[in-house]
C-alpha cells in the first residue's frame, strides 16, 4: 500500500489477515480502552465541552459557506507577512511544488513535521525518488519510516506496532550505536530516537510540516503536537514549507480557540496539547532563528468536488481521531486494513471522495453502523449517513459484488410483500426455535459460520415482533 | 487560468460565492461571541492565579512563585543546583534577563545542538489550560523553548490572563506579529511507543515556570 497505489479493494482479505496477525491484535487490544476512557474523562471534565461541538461545527459551516472570502483573505496575509502560497488542485501538482521549492533550496534533507496531507500526495515517495532524504521526526512517523509502512492512524501512526517490534527496528537501523546497549525499557527507546533525531533536525535544509489549521484573520498556520519535532523541524531548517488542505481555515483566532478547545479532548483526552503553534511568514528582520523562506501549499485534491454534495460536512473533519477510537471494525483490523491514507470512518467517507468510488467505494461497507462514531465526533459529522449515501451510489453504478445484489434484490422482495414478509419471518422465528433445542442459544447455524464460529446465536424466545405488536393492540 | 483561479472558481460555484457582509463582521470581531466561553476560561483574581499554576504541575510542570525578577538569578541557581545541572544558562536579548547571574554563566542567543538548560519569558499566561504563551524575536529566540533539556520560562502574575478570549484581546492590544506564537503546556512528550505516556520527546524533558509576583 502507499498513496499511490491503495488495496482499499481488497479491504475483507485485508481485515482477514488483520485479525490473524498477533502483533496487530495485541497492539490493538492494549491502544484501544487508553483512547476512549481518556475522551470520556475530558469531556466529563468541561461542562461545556458539547456546547462547544456545536460551536465548532456551526463554525465550519460558515467557514465553508464563505471559502472563497476566506482563502482569498488568508492568502493576502501570508502574502503580507512575506510568505509564498502555492495552489495545488491535485495530489500530483503538490508533488511538484514540494519538489521544485526542495530543488530550489538545494535540499539534500527535508525534515518532517508529521502530516496527513503529505502522505496522501506521496511526498515521502517523490522526494526520494528525486533524490532528496525525506526524515520524519514524528517519532511515530519515524518508526512507521523505518519499517517502510503508512501510519495506521491518524494521530497515532505506530499503533500498529508492539514494543518488541520497535525495538527490533532500533537495532537494525541505528548500526552506529553499540549493539548490546540496554533497550529494554520504554524511556531507553525513547532516548535513543531523541538522541538519533537530535542531529538531523541541524542538518535539513528544508523542514516540512502540515497545519491543523489555517487562520484567515492573521495568515497564521498552527499545529497541534505533543513531542515538539514540528516546531523544531519549521525552526532550524532555513526553509519552512506548510502543507495543508483548503477547509483547514478558521475565520479568527477565536475560532481557532473553538476548535482547539475540541481537538485534543476528542483526540487524546488532553485539555490542550504540550505545543500549539502559531506561525507566519519567514523570520522577522533581527530574529536570530526561524526560516528565512515560508511557503504554504494549498492542496484541493477533490475537496471543492464535495462542496454543495451529499459530502459536504466531511469537510469539518479537523483529524481527531475519535471516530476510528470508537469504532469496533476499527479497533478489530487496524488502520491498514483499509488499505489507503485514512482509516476508519472517516477514512471510509473521505476516501470514495478524493479517490473515486471505484478504488474506495468498498471502505463504507467497513460499519455496523452503530453510530459510535457520529455520538463522539466533536464536528458532528453524521458519518453513518454519508456511508450509506455511498453504499447507495455503489450499488447504483453497479459496484456492489453478485452476491450482495442477489441478497438485496430477495430482501427487497420479500419486504415490499407483507404477507409473504409475515409467513417468511414466522417460519423463520420457528426454525431458529427449532435449531436452539430449547436452550435460547443455537452453536451451529447453516450459512450462518461468519457468525456462530465466534459466538452462539441468540435463539428468538417466542413470536415475531409483528406477531406480538399485534396482539397488544 | 491559474490553479488558484480554477479552484476559487471551483469553490464559488459549489457554494454561490461567500456573504461579504457575514465575513466581515466575523473578522472585525462586530458580533457576539459566536462560541460558549468555559467557566474555566473566565476566572479572576488569586484564583486564577492558583488555577494557572494547577494546570501546569497537573501536566507535569514544575512551578515556584517569586516576589520580584531581582529574586529570579538566586531562584534559578538554586533549582540547576538541585536538578544536577551545571551552572548555565541561555536566554535571548530579553531586558527582564539583563542582571548579575553570580555563579551561573549566562549567554545568549539561539538553542544550540546540547542544550541543558534554557531561560525564555512568556509574554501572556493562560489560567483556562496552565499555558505559557511565547512570541519569538530576538529577545526570545524560538529554539530555546525546544532545544534547552530543561526549559526555564519566567511568566508574571499581571500577564497570566484566564483563557483564549483574554489572552488574545490582549495580544492585539500589544500589537505584537512574531514569525511564531508558542503556547506550551507542560513538557514535551510521547505516547508512540507502547501508547505509554513518556516525558521528554523531542522538546524538554522538564518544564519548570517561574510565576513572578511584580
Amino acid at each position: 500500500m502507499s498513496a499511490l497505489h491503495p488495496t482499499t479493494p481488497r479491504f475483507k482479505q485485508n481485515a482477514r489477515a488483520a485479525l490473524a496477525d498477533p502483533n496487530i491484535q495485541a497492539a490493538m487490544s492494549h491502544a484501544q480502552s487508553g483512547f476512549v476512557d481518556k475522551r470520556a474523562k475530558a469531556r466529563a471534565k468541561l461542562p461545556e465541552f458539547d456546547a462547544l461541538r456545536d460551536a465548532a461545527r456551526d463554525l465550519k459551516d460558515h467557514t465553508l459557506a464563505n471559502l472563497d472570502l476566506y482563502l482569498e483573505r488568508y492568502e493576502a496575509k501570508v502574502i503580507a507577512a512575506g510568505g509564498h502560497v502555492h495552489w495545488a488542485e491535485t495530489a500530483e501538482d503538490a508533488r511538484r511544488i514540494v519538489l521544485d521549492i526542495c530543488q530550489k533550496a538545494g535540499a539534500k534533507t527535508v525534515n518532517k513535521g508529521k502530516s496527513m496531507i503529505s502522505e496522501e500526495c506521496g511526498i515521502n515517495d517523490h522526494l526520494e525518488a528525486n533524490g532528496i532524504r525525506p526524515q520524519e521526526t514524528d517519532l511515530g512517523e519515524y518508526i512507521i519510516q523505518l519499517r517502510g509502512e503508512m501510519p495506521s492512524h491518524i494521530i497515532a501512526p505506530a499503533v500498529h506496532v508492539t514494543v518488541a517490534q520497535i525495538e527490533a527496528e532500533f537495532r537494525k537501523h541505528h548500526t552506529h550505536l553499540d549493539p548490546d546497549r540496554n533497550l529494554s525499557e520504554l524511556s531507553d527507546l525513547l532516548a535513543e530516537a531523541r538522541e538519533v533525531l537530535r542531529e538531523k533536525y541541524f542538518q535539513a535544509e528544508v523542514g516540512i510540516t502540515g497545519a491543523n489549521l489555517l487562520i484567515a484573520e492573521t495568515g497564521q498556520s498552527v499545529i497541534v503536537t505533543n513531542e515538539g519535532n514540528g516546531d523544531l523541524s519549521q525552526s532550524l531548517p532555513r526553509v519552512h514549507i506548510v502543507i495543508a488542505s483548503l477547509e483547514k481555515i478558521v475565520p479568527t483566532l477565536e475560532d481557532a480557540a473553538t476548535v482547539l478547545r475540541v481537538l485534543a479532548r476528542s483526540a487524546t483526552g488532553q485539555e490542550i496539547t504540550v505545543y500549539t503553534t502559531f506561525s507566519s511568514g519567514p523570520r522577522r528582520e533581527g530574529d536570530p532563528d526561524g526560516p528565512e523562506e515560508y511557503h504554504v501549499v494549498l492542496l484541493d485534491n477533490g475537496r471543492s468536488g464535495m462542496l454543495g454534495t451529499d459530502f459536504q460536512d466531511m469537510l469539518r473533519c479537523i483529524r481527531c481521531g475519535a471516530c476510528m477510537n470508537h469504532c469496533p471494525v476499527y479497533q478489530a483490523v487496524g488502520g491498514h486494513a483499509y488499505g489507503w491514507v485514512y482509516p476508519g470512518p472517516m477514512g471510509a467517507v473521505l476516501t470514495p471522495s478524493l479517490i473515486g468510488i471505484e478504488q474506495g467505494g468498498h471502505l463504507p461497507n467497513a460499519s455496523t453502523f452503530c453510530g459510535r462514531c457520529e455520538a463522539v465526533c466533536p464536528m458532528r459529522i453524521p458519518l453513518p449517513k454519508m456511508m450509506r449515501h455511498w453504499r447507495e451510489r455503489e450499488f447504483e453504478r453497479n459496484l456492489t459484488p453478485g452476491t450482495v445484489r442477489l441478497g438485496l434484490g430477495f430482501w427487497r422482495y420479500l419486504c415490499t410483500r407483507p404477507g409473504l414478509y409475515r409467513r417468511f419471518t414466522g417460519m423463520t422465528a420457528f426454525g431458529l426455535r427449532c435449531l436452539a433445542l430449547g436452550k435460547g442459544r443455537i452453536r451451529r447455524l447453516p450459512m450462518g459460520g461468519g457468525w456462530t464460529n465466534h459466538r452462539d446465536f441468540p435463539a428468538p424466545q417466542g413470536g415475531t415482533f409483528q406477531a406480538k405488536w399485534r396482539a397488544r393492540r | 487560468m491559474t490553479a488558484r483561479d480554477r479552484i476559487l472558481d471551483r469553490v464559488r460555484r459549489a457554494t454561490g460565492g461567500g456573504d461579504r457582509v457575514a465575513v466581515a463582521v466575523r473578522l472585525g470581531h462586530s458580533q457576539a461571541q459566536p462560541a460558549p466561553i468555559p467557566a474555566e476560561a473566565q476566572t479572576e483574581g488569586a484564583a486564577r492565579i492558583s488555577q494557572f499554576i494547577d494546570k501546569a504541575v497537573a501536566v507535569d510542570a514544575t512551578v515556584s512563585r517569586l516576589a520580584s525578577l531581582d529574586d529570579l538569578p538566586a531562584a534559578l541557581a538554586e533549582e540547576l543546583r538541585n536538578r544536577n545541572l551545571p551552572a548555565a544558562i541561555r536566554t535571548g536579548t530579553d531586558a527582564a534577563f539583563e542582571r548579575d547571574w553570580g555563579t551561573v554563566e549566562h549567554t545568549t542567543g539561539p538553542g544550540r545542538l546540547i542544550e541543558p538548560a534554557t531561560l525564555s519569558r512568556a509574554h501572556l499566561g493562560m489560567a483556562e489550560t496552565g499555558t505559557l504563551v511565547l512570541a519569538s524575536g530576538a529577545d526570545n529566540p524560538v529554539t530555546l523553548t525546544f532545544l534547552g533539556e530543561t526549559h526555564f520560562v519566567v511568566v508574571r502574575t499581571q500577564d497570566i490572563k484566564a483563557g483564549f478570549e483574554d489572552m488574545w484581546a490582549e495580544w492585539r492590544v500589544r500589537a505584537l506579529d512574531p514569525r511564531t506564537v508558542n503556547m506550551v503546556t507542560g513538557p514535551s512528550r510521547s505516547a508512540d511507543i507502547g501508547q505509554t505516556l513518556q516525558l521528554g520527546a523531542h522538546g524538554p524533558v522538564a518544564l519548570h515556570v517561574f510565576v513572578v509576583d511584580s
